[in-house]
């Protein structure tokens, strides 16, 4: 059972990861003798022009840019919230929710016209302004949760204490949420490195392109005239980063997901 | 300053960004759908009266997508439903190695969508992809899933479900976490066998999760647009086609800026009432159950 789950979930990725390992000429007869292993295709991603690992650095850039933004956004944003009582509180939540569903491809017409209008296109820390707008929704309902989650007693002390708001949160309330800012953060960055449609839109300067855009341009041709296996090497590299980055943070990722689906 | 003030303005900034990322974009849309703007007009936007909209019901490529894309949702959210709900009694027994386990069926989730597409195109490739070599190796021969529409619809379906399963499973997972021990054992103690907990005790309690997760994923399944645009193109003969692709198709390449946002705006309000509508039925129904298991 172990098993079949794995081969279900790992299968397609084990098989690129052959593929990617394969001379082309083994790609097309699958009876090839001799040694049908080679690491050409990678050394071709790599040499490409940009190569390769400049679209894991800008994916990465603007990943790491929108978190940083979101986090400093959504912490007073949820902070606010978890004040506010009454109707506005109501309203703000529930848009909050309603928000976190809306499919970001039905956005990207109007975002365009943001980004001609303000000079936006072709700048990655640009990209992250709308893209931490994208990630606020979840974060600011998950970090409300997290501060709903302490105890009042403890703020009412600290305020008692002569402490500013500013010294509250960064003293008392930050240094115990840290999971929750822990896995907010991953979710953001996961979502804005794979985010698709507004990244298409946004950035056509061939340099400046994230991975997802980057990948999907390569496929773009006909499947005849792709090098399959250094698109297969491109795909490996590019889910290599996001490997990682789930087995090492897979508590707070779960933890994450899971909270903000029973809270939200 | 009091601290209601305060908090307000705490929350000043992020909303907003809020408002300019999701209320500008409706606003935006709801100008656009009355106007004229596309090549013929040098893209400069005249107001047309309501001539998007007529043309709307009108578009016939407009409503077989509407179908298509509903057709689309609503099976692969029934497909990750009873998939989860597997990974998840799977993921909730007491395994060794969870933990590994759990963070590995993640994976196809935390993908770029684009990247595991395109890993599925190669596999579905005709002739050379391994699909077909291993259909030529059982003695039969090489197929064109991705030219043939019902295939092409399937591998899309199967595709989707494949990347979203782990996280309606997680989702789920949460949920049975939720659910006292005490209270399986006591069934399992009357003489109820494994499938009788699963449906006296185990779903009963995990509604608000399924209904939660239909939510979520019938919302994200009715805006799909990556997925397609890479796996399929839409095609073939735009028999895959989605409402979001046809949306980014008539902004994008016919340059028609007015009937896109029309487009978009008319895919927004077909979600609001299913995603909406969902939400009520799901509501009433669970308002009912209470008011009768209090009488």
């Amino acid at each position: 059972m172990r098993l079949l789950v794995l081969l279900w979930s790992l299968g397609p990725l084990l098989w690129q990861l052959r593929t990617s390992l394969l001379r082309p000429e083994a790609l097309l007869a699958p009876l090839l003798e001799g040694n049908p292993w080679t690491l050409a295709n990678y050394r071709l991603v790599l040499s490409g022009d940009p190569p390769f690992w400049r679209y894991l650095g800008n994916s990465t850039l603007v990943a790491l840019a929108t978190t940083v933004l979101t986090l400093l956004l959504a912490v007073p944003c949820a902070y606010g919230l978890q004040q506010q009582r009454g109707l506005l509180r109501w309203g703000v939540g529930l848009g909050l929710v309603a928000a976190a569903m809306v499919p970001t491809v039905l956005l990207f017409l109007a975002l365009l016209e943001i980004a001609r209008r303000f000079d936006l296109a072709n700048d990655l820390f640009a990209l992250s302004l709308p893209y931490a707008g994208l990630s606020l929704p979840l974060a600011v309902l998950l970090l409300r949760a997290a501060f709903g989650d302490l105890p009042a007693e403890l703020e009412d002390a600290a305020r008692l204490e002569g402490l500013g708001l500013g010294q509250r949160l960064r003293h008392v309330l930050l240094p115990l949420m840290g999971p929750a800012l822990a896995s907010t953060g991953i979710l953001v960055f996961l979502a804005s490195w794979n985010e698709y449609a507004i990244a298409l839109t946004w950035i056509s300067r061939n340099d400046l392109l994230t991975l997802p855009i980057a990948i999907a341009r390569i496929g773009g041709g006909s499947v005849f005239t792709i090098p399959y296996g250094a698109f297969a090497a491109a795909t490996v590299m590019g889910s290599l980063p996001l490997l990682l980055l789930v087995l090492l943070a897979q508590r707070p990722i779960v933890s994450g997901l899971t909270r903000g689906a029973v809270k939200g | 300053m009091k601290a209601r003030t305060a908090s307000l303005l705490l929350m000043a900034p992020a909303l907003l960004l809020l408002a300019a990322v999701f209320l500008y974009p409706l606003l935006l849309y709801g100008w656009l759908s009355f106007q004229a703007s596309s090549v013929l007009t040098g893209l400069e936007p005249v107001p047309n009266g309501g001539a998007n909209w007529g043309r709307l019901l009108d578009d016939a490529r407009f409503w077989t997508d509407a179908f298509q894309t509903l057709r689309f949702a609503v099976c692969s959210v029934a497909l990750e439903l009873v998939g989860g709900l597997g990974l998840a009694l799977l993921l909730h027994r007491p395994l060794r190695g969870r933990g590994t386990l759990r963070a590995l069926t993640l994976l196809p989730w935390a993908l770029p969508t684009t990247v595991m597409a395109l890993g599925w195109r190669w596999i579905l490739n005709d002739p050379h992809g391994p699909l077909n070599a291993a259909i030529r190796f059982l003695g039969g021969s090489s197929y064109g899933f991705l030219s043939t529409p019902a295939t092409t619809w399937f591998f899309v379906v199967l595709a989707d479900v494949w990347k979203t399963l782990p996280f309606v499973g997680l989702l789920l997972l949460a949920g049975l976490q939720t659910i006292p021990e005490d209270l399986e054992e006591a069934l399992r103690l009357e003489g109820a066998g494994r499938l009788q907990i699963l449906r006296r005790l185990t779903l009963p309690l995990l509604v608000p999760y399924l209904a939660l997760a239909v939510l979520f994923r019938l919302a994200q399944a009715l805006g799909v647009f990556d997925l397609i645009q890479v796996l399929s193109g839409g095609g073939p003969a735009g028999s895959t086609e989605s409402l979001a692709l046809y949306a980014y198709l008539n902004a994008m390449r016919f340059l028609d800026f007015g009937y896109a946002a029309t487009v978009m705006l008319a895919t927004f309000l077909l979600l609001l009432v299913l995603v909406g509508g969902s939400w009520w039925l799901w509501r009433r129904g669970d308002l009912q159950g209470r008011r009768e298991g209090a009488a």
